[in-house]
Parts: C-alpha cells; sequence; structure tokens
C-alpha cells in the first residue's frame, strides 16, 4: 500500500502511510485506539475507499469498490466484533454470500463436505451444524477464520483477536496463526497489546495519529517498552501503582448474591464480598461470566434471587432510583447506551439522574439556571473540551464523553461506586486522568467496586482483586499476589491449588 | 345440521383467512429482511381500489389483479424508501402510508366514479365451483365441496404459502435476506447489499398485501367500498408475529382469525348482535397479542441498518 | 445564554422550515394529482381558501374543524415524545364521547357550566381509561401499543355502535344515536350559527400547559430521557413505565375530550359514526407541528382551513375533498423525510453548477 491518505470529517485519519506485506509472514499492526490501523484495513478490504494513495498486489495495481473485490482477490477480514448470526449454523455462516448452488437452490451437500474438510484439515473442532448461538467465543472466532478460509484467502486480516479470549484461547489462536503461515497464508494482527505481538509477530509496524512511525521492526529487536514509546511517542508508566493511603471499616457488603437472568439461569451463585472504606476493590474475569448481572443487582437494575446488599450495615434493596438515592454511583459499562442520552445537551446528561436533587429542581420544576451554571463548573473541574455545555454531548469524543459521566457522578455525594470499564475505547491520556479522579474519590474514604475486561487496569487499580468465573468468586487476593498468566488461568476456572503449583 | 355448520364454518374459515394469509406472508418477508411490517393495510387498501379500476376499465379481472399488485408495490415502495434509504422509524412510515392508502381509495372514488362510499360492480373472481374450467375440482372426493366454494385465490394463496417457505429457507436469495434481517451489519461485510435486499422484502410485501386487498374488493362483493380493509392489515403483522415470521406458520395463525372472522356470518340471524360478532376476530387478535408475552423469535436484526 | 438561546432559535427555525417545505410540497403534489382528475389546480386552492378565509362562515367552520384534529394531535405528539406511537387515539375519542354522553345525558342534577364542565371531564377519563389499558398491556404483558391500540379501535367502535343500534337508542330515533344530552351538559357556542365552541379555548389552554410541563417540570425531562434513551434513563433511576403509562392515560384522555368536545358541541348526542378518522388525522397534525404542542395550535387550525374550505368548496361544485386527506398523509411523509426533497433539489442544484463552470470542474470531480 503506497502513500495511502484517508480523510473524515474533522480528522485526517491516515496521512501518506506506506505499508508493506510479505508472503507467509505475520505482521503485527501496533498502534492507539484511533491510530489508524483499523481504517487502513478497512481500505485493504475494501470497506472503505481512501482518498489518495494505491494498493498492489503482486506488483499489480489493484482498487476495491467494496469487499467482494477483495474477497476475490484473496484478502479478508475477520472483525473484533464477530460479524456472524447466532441463529444460523456454522455451515451457514460461513458460506452466505457464496453459497454453492444448484439453479436456484442452495446446494447444502456440496456446502457441507467443504466446510467439514476445512474444518478437519485445520483441526478447528468444531461441529458443522452446531448454531454459532451454542459455540463459545474462542469457536466463534475460529468460524470467522473459517469464512476466511473457505473463500480461498491468501490474506489474512484480525482485528483485536485477543480481545475477547483468555489467554489460552489466544494461544490456541496462535497456533492456528503459525499454522497458517507454514501454509503461506499472510497475516495482519491489527493489535494494541504488545505481549501478543512480541510473542507471535514476525514483523511490527507502528501507527500513530494516522502516520507510519516504523515499520521494520523486529520483536526479537526491542521490548514492549520501547513499543509502547513509538505507539504513544512519550514514556509512560505501564505498571505504576497507588495504593490506597488509609483502609477503614467495612462500608458495602455483599452477602450470598444469587441473581439470575431473565431466562431463568444462574449468573451469580452465592457471591459474597466486603469493600472497605478508601479500598477499590477490582473484579477481574472474561467478560460473560457475570459481571453484567452482579453489577444490576448491586445498583437496582435487576432484582437479586436471594442474598442481600449492605451499605454501611443497612440493607440496599428496590428499583436504580432507591440505589442511587442511598448514595450508590454507578458508571455503566456502555456509555454511549447506558451512560448518556446522545441526543440531550452537556449540560442535561451532567444531571441525568440527579434531577430529583433539591439543587437541580424545587416543587417539581427544573432549575436551569442554577442547572447550566453546575454544567460548567464540572465542565471547568473536569476539562471537558467543548466550548459550552449546550451542544448535545454526541458532539464530544469518546474520551470526553467519558468524561461527562465521571465529572457527574463524582461531583455528587456519593458513599459508595459501581465503576465498569471505565476507560474502554480511550486513549492513553484520558485513561490516566480517568484513574487519578477515581483514586481521589477512593481517597476520601470511599468504597468503590471496579470491573473491567481490562486485565492491566484491574490490577493497577485496585487494592484487593476478586477473580470471576461463571458466576462465582474463584480467588480474593493481592493484586500483587499473582501473575498475569496465573490470573489468566483463574478467570478460565482452574482451580486455586493447580493455579498455585504452575507458578508466576 | 351439525355436519351443514361445521361445512360452512370450514368453508367460511378459509375463505375469510385468504386475504390475511397473504399479507402475512407479505409480512414474513419484509421482517426476514429487517423491515417492521407496518403498512400492509395501506397497500391492502391500494390493491383493493386499483383492481377496481383495473377491472373496471379493462373489464378483466386479471388486469385489476395485476394493476393491484402494482399498486401495492408501489405504495410499499414508499414504506422501504421512508424506512431503509432515509432510516425512519418503521412505525411512522408504515403509518404514512397507511394513511395515503385510505386517502387514495376515497380518492379515487370520487375522481374515477364521482361517488364516495363504494364504486360501481366490476367483473370478479367467482367461486371454483361456478367456473367453467375449473369446476372439476369441485368433483374431487372429501374436499370437493369445500374447495369447491374458494375462489381461485386460495389456491394461488396455497402456492404462495410453499413457495414462500421455500425461497426463503431453500434457496440462496433466502438465506441472504434472512442474513440481512439477523444481522446487517454481518451481511454487509460478506459483501450483501443490504438495501437490495430490504428493498426486496417490502416490494413482496406490497405485492402480497396488494393481492390480498384484490381478494377483497374482487372476490365476494365484486366492488370497493371505503374502510374494506377494516384494519386486516394490521391483524396480517399481529399473525405474522405469531406465526414467527415463518410463511407456515404465519398461514396456520391466518386460520385462526377467519376462524373468527367468519362467526358473524355462521351465526347471522341467531340472537347475537352482528356488531358484537364483529368485534370477535379483534378481541381474539388483542388477546394473542397481549397472551404472546413470549415473544415469538423473530429475527434478531428488525429495525437495524448495515451502519448502525 | 446568548449563545444558547441563539441555538434554540436556529433550531426552531430549522423545524419550522422542515414543516413550511413539507406542506407546500404536499399541496403542490395534492393540486397535481386534483388537476389530473380535470380540475384546475389554481382554482381549487384559491377556491379552498376563499372558501375558509374569505368569509367568516369559513372562518368559523375552520376553527371548529380543527377543535378535534387539536385535541387528537395533542394527545399524539404527548405520546410520541416518550416514544410512544398511540394508534388508539380513534377508539379513546369515541369511548371519551360515550362517557361524556352518559354524564351529559342522565346526570342531571348539576346546573349549567357545571355540567358542561363534569361532562367533559368524563370524556377525559373515558379515554384516559383506555390509555390505561394499552399502557398496562404494555408494561405488564410487553405487548406494543402499536398493535394493541389498533385492536382496541375496532373493538371499541364495535362495542359502541352496538349499544347505540340496541341498548341506548331511544324508540322514537330514526338512526343509531343515543339521547340527546341535557341543555345543561351542552358547550357554549363562541359564536351563534357555527359549531364553534369553547372546547376550543380548553384545547388551546392544554397546548399551552402540556408544552409547559414538558419544558419546565421534572415530569417532563424524564419523559424526554425515556423518549430518547430508555436504557439510559433507566440507569439514571428514572421509571420508564411510569412514563410510558402516564403518557398513554394522557393521550387517551385528550382524545376522549376531542370526543366530548365533538358530543357536546357538535352532535349533543353519542351517534353511530362521531368520527371519520380524527384520530389517524392527529398524525399529520403532531408531524407538521413536529411533534410540539405549541406547534400542534397552529397545525391544527391550518389542517382546519384546508378541510374546512375543502368541504365549502365540495358544496357548491364536484371538486372531491378528499385529496385533503392524501395531502395529510404526504404532510406525514415529507416531514419524517425531508430529503426526499432537498435531495432531488441538490442533484440538480450540483448539475447545473457542473455546467456552468465546465470541463475543469468536472475534471476536478472524478478524481475523488
Amino acid at each position: 500500500m503506497s502513500e495511502i491518505t484517508k480523510r473524515y470529517p474533522g480528522t485526517l485519519a491516515l496521512n501518506k502511510v506506506d505499508a508493506r506485506l510479505e508472503e507467509g509472514e505475520i505482521l503485527s499492526l501496533l498502534g492507539e485506539n484511533g491510530a489508524g490501523k483499523t481504517t487502513l484495513m478497512k481500505i485493504l478490504y475494501g470497506m472503505e475507499k481512501p482518498d489518495a494513495g494505491e494498493i498492489f498486489i503482486h506488483g499489480e495495481k489493484v482498487a476495491f469498490n467494496n469487499p467482494n473485490d477483495a474477497i476475490a482477490r484473496g484478502i479478508c477480514m475477520v472483525h473484533q466484533h464477530f460479524m456472524l448470526v447466532p441463529a444460523f449454523t456454522v455451515v451457514e455462516n460461513v458460506i452466505a454470500g457464496i453459497e454453492p448452488r444448484k439453479g436456484v437452490f442452495i446446494d447444502r451437500r456440496a456446502a457441507e463436505s467443504k466446510v467439514a474438510a476445512l474444518v478437519e484439515k485445520y483441526r478447528f473442532n468444531i461441529d458443522p451444524h452446531a448454531k454459532v448461538e451454542s459455540l463459545s467465543v474462542g469457536e466463534q472466532q475460529r468460524v470467522e477464520i473459517l469464512k476466511a478460509l473457505y473463500r480461498d484467502a491468501k490474506i489474512l486480516i484480525l482485528d483485536e483477536p485477543s480481545a475477547v479470549l483468555t489467554p489460552y484461547e489466544v494461544d490456541e489462536l496462535f497456533i492456528t496463526l503459525r499454522f497458517l503461515r507454514e501454509q503461506g497464508t499472510s497475516i495482519v494482527i491489527i493489535t494494541h497489546k504488545l505481549k501478543e505481538t512480541m510473542n507471535v509477530a514476525d514483523r511490527v509496524m507502528v501507527l500513530r495519529n494516522g502516520v507510519l512511525i516504523h515499520d521494520d521492526v523486529k520483536p526479537a529487536d526491542t521490548n514492549p517498552q520501547e513499543l509502547s514509546e513509538m505507539m504513544v511517542g512519550r514514556l509512560i508508566q505501564l505498571e505504576a501503582r497507588h495504593p490506597s493511603p488509609r483502609i477503614g471499616g467495612v462500608k458495602f457488603s455483599v452477602k450470598n448474591l444469587t441473581v439470575k437472568d431473565e431466562r431463568g439461569c444462574e449468573k451469580v451463585k452465592d457471591v459474597s464480598f466486603d469493600i472497605r472504606e478508601g479500598e477499590i476493590l477490582g473484579i477481574a474475569g472474561i467478560e460473560g461470566n457475570g459481571q453484567c448481572e452482579l453489577i444490576e443487582a448491586l445498583t437496582g437494575l435487576t432484582t437479586p434471587e436471594s442474598g442481600e446488599v449492605l451499605l454501611d450495615g443497612k440493607p440496599l434493596c428496590g428499583t436504580a432510583r432507591d440505589f442511587i438515592d442511598r448514595g450508590v454511583g454507578h458508571v455503566p459499562e456502555d456509555r454511549t447506551h447506558m451512560g448518556l442520552i446522545a441526543p440531550m445537551t452537556i449540560k442535561c446528561n451532567m444531571i441525568l439522574g440527579y434531577q430529583d436533587c433539591p439543587d437541580m429542581s424545587r416543587h417539581k420544576l427544573m432549575r436551569w439556571k442554577e442547572i447550566a451554571t453546575y454544567a460548567e463548573t464540572c465542565r471547568e473541574e473536569f476539562g471537558v473540551k467543548t466550548p459550552t455545555v449546550e451542544a448535545p454531548v454526541s458532539s464530544l469524543s469518546g474520551g470526553n464523553q467519558q468524561k461527562v459521566i465521571i465529572a457527574r457522578v463524582l461531583s455528587r455525594e456519593h458513599e459508595a461506586l459501581i465503576v465498569a470499564h471505565p476507560t474502554r475505547g480511550i486513549d492513553v491520556g484520558a485513561q490516566e486522568y480517568i484513574h487519578n479522579e477515581l483514586y481521589k474519590f477512593r481517597d476520601k474514604g470511599k468504597a468503590m467496586l471496579l470491573i473491567s475486561a481490562d486485565l492491566d487496569e484491574v490490577v493497577k487499580l485496585s487494592d484487593r482483586l476478586l477473580v470471576i468465573y461463571e458466576g462465582r468468586i474463584v480467588a480474593d487476593c493481592a493484586p500483587e499476589e499473582f501473575s498475569k498468566v496465573q490470573l489468566g488461568l483463574l478467570m478460565t476456572g482452574n482451580s486455586l491449588e493447580s493455579v498455585k503449583e504452575v507458578g508466576a | 345440521m351439525n355436519n351443514d355448520i361445521i361445512l360452512a364454518i370450514i368453508t367460511s374459515t378459509l375463505r375469510l383467512s385468504v386475504p390475511v394469509m397473504l399479507a402475512a406472508v407479505g409480512c414474513s418477508f419484509s421482517t426476514r429482511a429487517g423491515v417492521t411490517a407496518f403498512g400492509c393495510e395501506g397497500m391492502m387498501a391500494a390493491g383493493a381500489i386499483f383492481a377496481v379500476i383495473g377491472s373496471d376499465f379493462t373489464g378483466s379481472k386479471w388486469i385489476g389483479v395485476l394493476l393491484a399488485v402494482l399498486a401495492g408495490m408501489l405504495v410499499s415502495s414508499l414504506h422501504a424508501v421512508l424506512h431503509v434509504k432515509y432510516k425512519v422509524n418503521a412505525t411512522l412510515s408504515g403509518m404514512s402510508v397507511n394513511l395515503l392508502g385510505a386517502a387514495l381509495g376515497a380518492l379515487a372514488l370520487k375522481l374515477v366514479w364521482k361517488v364516495s362510499g363504494m364504486s360501481p360492480e366490476v367483473a370478479a373472481f367467482s367461486k371454483i365451483a361456478a367456473t367453467p374450467s375449473l369446476s372439476w375440482m369441485a368433483r374431487i372426493p372429501v374436499i370437493g365441496y369445500v374447495l369447491g366454494e374458494q375462489s381461485l385465490f386460495f389456491l394461488i394463496t396455497i402456492v404462495v404459502v410453499i413457495v414462500g417457505w421455500v425461497f426463503l429457507y431453500k434457496t440462496t436469495f433466502g438465506l441472504r435476506m434472512r442474513m440481512v434481517g439477523e444481522n446487517p451489519v454481518a451481511a454487509n461485510t460478506v459483501g450483501i447489499n443490504t438495501v437490495r435486499y430490504k428493498y426486496m422484502g417490502v416490494l413482496v410485501c406490497g405485492l402480497l398485501s396488494g393481492l390480498a386487498g384484490a381478494f377483497l374488493s374482487l372476490v365476494g362483493m365484486n366492488r370497493y367500498i371505503m374502510g374494506m380493509t377494516a384494519g386486516r392489515g394490521y391483524v396480517a403483522m399481529v399473525i405474522n408475529n405469531l406465526g414467527a415470521s415463518n410463511p407456515i406458520g404465519s398461514a396456520l395463525s391466518a386460520l385462526f382469525f377467519g376462524f373468527f372472522d367468519c362467526l358473524q356470518f355462521v351465526f347471522q340471524g341467531v340472537r347475537t348482535p352482528s356488531q358484537i360478532l364483529m368485534m370477535l376476530p379483534y378481541v381474539f387478535t388483542l388477546i394473542i397479542c397481549v397472551g404472546n408475552t413470549k415473544r415469538s423469535k423473530g429475527p434478531a436484526g428488525v429495525g437495524q441498518h448495515f451502519d448502525s | 445564554m446568548n449563545e444558547h438561546s441563539r441555538k434554540r432559535v436556529s433550531d426552531g427555525v430549522m423545524m419550522f422550515g422542515r414543516s413550511a417545505l413539507a406542506l407546500l410540497v404536499a399541496l403542490l403534489i395534492g393540486g397535481v394529482v386534483i388537476s389530473l382528475g380535470g380540475y384546475s389546480f389554481v382554482e381549487v386552492y384559491t377556491a379552498i381558501f376563499k372558501g375558509s378565509l374569505g368569509t367568516s362562515r369559513g372562518m368559523l367552520l375552520s376553527l371548529a374543524t380543527a377543535t378535534p384534529l387539536m385535541f387528537t394531535g395533542l394527545g399524539f405528539a404527548i405520546g410520541i415524545k416518550v416514544g410512544i406511537v398511540n394508534t388508539g387515539l380513534e377508539g379513546q375519542l369515541y369511548m371519551g364521547g360515550l362517557t361524556a354522553a352518559l354524564v351529559g345525558i342522565y346526570v342531571d342534577f348539576l346546573p349549567g357550566p357545571t355540567h358542561a364542565a363534569v361532562t367533559m371531564l368524563a370524556g377525559a377519563i373515558g379515554g384516559g381509561a383506555v390509555g390505561l389499558l394499552m399502557g398496562w398491556f404494555r408494561t405488564r404483558f410487553g405487548a406494543p401499543e402499536v398493535i394493541t391500540g389498533i385492536m382496541l379501535n375496532s373493538i371499541i367502535t364495535y362495542f359502541t355502535g352496538y349499544l347505540v343500534n340496541g341498548p341506548l337508542k331511544p324508540a322514537e330515533a330514526a338512526s343509531p344515536q343515543t339521547a340527546p344530552i341535557l341543555k345543561s351538559a351542552e358547550l357554549s357556542r363562541l359564536a351563534s350559527k357555527s359549531q364553534l365552541t369553547t372546547a376550543l379555548i380548553v384545547c388551546v389552554i392544554l397546548c399551552i400547559l402540556i408544552y409547559l410541563l414538558q419544558r419546565r417540570t421534572i415530569w417532563g425531562f424524564k419523559m424526554t430521557a425515556v423518549g430518547m434513551n430508555p436504557l439510559a434513563a433507566k440507569v439514571a433511576g428514572i421509571n420508564g413505565s411510569q412514563m410510558y403509562l402516564a403518557a398513554l392515560v394522557l393521550s387517551g384522555a385528550m382524545a376522549g375530550l376531542g370526543g366530548a368536545a365533538l358530543v357536546q358541541g357538535v352532535f349533543k348526542r353519542f351517534v353511530d359514526i362521531i368520527s371519520n378518522g380524527y384520530g389517524f388525522q392527529g398524525i399529520p397534525v403532531s408531524a407538521l407541528a413536529a411533534h410540539n404542542p405549541l406547534g400542534v395550535i397552529f397545525a391544527a387550525i391550518l389542517f382546519g382551513v384546508l378541510k374546512a374550505g375543502a368541504t365549502m368548496v365540495n358544496q357548491s361544485t364536484t371538486i372531491p375533498f378528499e385529496f385533503v386527506d392524501m395531502v395529510q398523509a404526504l404532510v406525514v411523509v415529507f416531514v419524517a423525510a425531508p430529503s426526499i426533497i432537498l435531495s432531488p433539489i441538490q442533484k440538480i442544484r450540483s448539475f447545473i453548477k457542473k455546467k456552468d463552470s465546465g470541463p475543469a470542474a468536472a475534471g476536478q470531480g472524478g478524481a475523488a
């Protein structure tokens, strides 16, 4: 790819970027969120058109109008969010769009045999007739790769493949990738995970703010510190911790909590833990092990099946309204759908949930003047980058949107905070800022529950760490007690004893 | 005595479920492509009026049917354009189509025949037993009588249901359409033109609803009467939901509606006042709608667009 | 504060422009259809506006026609703010009319104005009760109000039809209807020889009240939040179910008041067909008003002018008044998607621009 440039309204996503890929190599495309890695690959895959620049395959110039053109050239992309239909079978998902035909009808037998042959050859170990919704995340990812192989892909692009996998599944994936490389397939892995890059890549290419920084780095010649410097442009403290200055008595208590989901399955099974004053309790775990249901029970969004939640010794129950009134603040995991109301102004979003408080309203009437002043103060205090609080909150960048939610929650008097994935999709700079604000809250002697899929974040922030697996707490330890690998093993259901034997 | 009533019920049920069944299969296509099938009422009304216009102007009832189908598709394309291209909420765009359909009917009556209320009588379809080329069907043992009392539309409907099911579940187009309805973003990444399939789904719905409208005006009534559709388009939507957006499921559910609808005719003259009987199909539909708490599994991606 | 008001004004202007454009294009297309029928576009429209605005009789008729539209339009607007599409306005109107008629006929111990007021209130309660039922279906069973509303429309109209053909019909009546309401329940006319009553004033006041409620109260803030993002509102502790229920009850009450206004002001009794689609016509009214309660006042009057004019024209000529229904439907279409009008205009514009600037411009466009 030569001198690829792409403009989006308001930003220059890619600025004259050159990239190359050798046959039979694994290239790691490294960069922060917003660096342009996904955009570059979307152009290669034909999902976007570059404003300038050209693409060559084996020296021949090509131009893609849509993914079909790219697929015809042997380029396939496996997206971060799987593009699968849960209700369809593996075979149906693989062949959709390129079905073998008998006239107007689908030639089922041909489809099934070809898919089965591929599963056999690459040792994927999945049942072609199974419905995708019944497969594990790792298996679903293999179906995605199967889609590419079915289309005779010579170039495979993987977008953040390890984001949803356990450490064990990541290793399995890399074995598959290495096997594919032996067969002559070229692979590009888009990632911001340094460790995996070091692990599996033959070569590393670094993008920062749409510009190519380096494209011939060999993992053997570098280390994570150097790579992260290239990614961010400055030295960042990767692992610096801020332990709590003072931890007091029990503030927030969960006893024998069991929560069922809408289908009646137990998602949280008899969970108990305490959070003390001035403590951040972190819960590590792969998404889907009961964290959502736990958060819902602790914020009043669901009623638990059994067990109780106590704040300062008194039971907490009722609706989200009751929980908020009692002083439990909530930073939801999905800021766009759960945390903010996009068309509403920043001012309105700043008071969302707190509109009944005496400083926001009186006699059921909103006090808009006071609210405006309040919103301006919050904007100053938390550094939300916007010219006015009257703008719709959708006009803000992701980082600033998250800041609005943090500002909203931290500007009120809360006794405890339930914080979920506070820095998901946020760049390193804003991440540091938000972490500092969370420390400040904790240091006032309050309690905080932190749940995050980012293991590094949880380990860094927590004063104490729990590991959740299939709705149960399987470990309760100090954050430095176990290595990341050990934590990964705990997160995937290995017992405490077996993990201790493995060693760091 | 009892046998006669049972026969009458079966015959009427089949006859009266035809329009709802046709429209419901149309709704299946629309829903499977991910577009909420609102607007059937207007498509049906358009079909009904244009069927009569066509039949009146050319003297041929088949031209009437053709015109009805085209009208239904034209009207449905408005719903498609509003919802798929301009991302308007499907309920609102469907509602505007319904309003338009109703208005078209009244307007056409005035402009074409200078009357209001109902049109003059036109060439229409008679029952199978009375059609010379088909009357042999009435002599088939066991089902002959019931079949003979139906119109040609009944046979067309059965064909539509079967073809519809085969299309959706056995052909490549069907697989792709269903994928568009389940996960349009994913469909887009494998190169499926989601917009085209959504349009197709809505147009098929318009086609079949228009056909249903033609049935209403050209079979039995032989004319267009204001308010003919009487909410059947909405009923078709509910029935499709009940049948899990599957043509065969929808067809079976439509039979239930037909049953309740026929009661007002079967029990005519008996003590119960007519309006109470006419109320029954809607009460039934309401109960189904309310009691159907375990929402039937429709496609997961209804209302989504490929860039949402 | 200045920038804030500036933005509010510019938003308002845009919304107004959008509605005005939609109405104009709808009228245009209506005119085209009419001319297909052999009538002159210009003639038809001048006749309509002369009829409705040229004489005092016409103006009174316009306002009288606007009254039920304003009630149902307000009802729809209330619902849509929370994300509820109230398709049951017609049935709620009928029910309101019925309950108003019952109170108007059988409650005979109240004096003049009080009786009229209580009767109106009964109408509101009747319509509100249907709204409550729909709300209950939704919150308790998850049944979408869009469908239950339609079903209830039919059920209620058949049921009231049964009542006025049977139990409630007085022996001497020629057509299906109830006994006339007592004089004390009638609404006072605003002008003699016209159907315009104080109901209009009641409705305008309600529109203003609802507008203030939406803008100034906590309740309004919560409703807006739920309408825009029900999940985020729930996380913020706002009870969506309560909001939906309240909106449906209020919306139904408005439609019920519309029915009461028809019974007390126009028919003086409950008849078989008290409304010919006023419930559904509330949707174009609300759409033209951009779902703003204040706007409903003007939108309803606009449509009232159109309909009244068309009715008057229809009396003296053969020009069909039904095309106003079509114009109404088209308004909904164009308000919902102004781009339908705007993008062809854009295309024509850029085409003209290209032709003017010549080959150089075309070359530039090609490289992109």
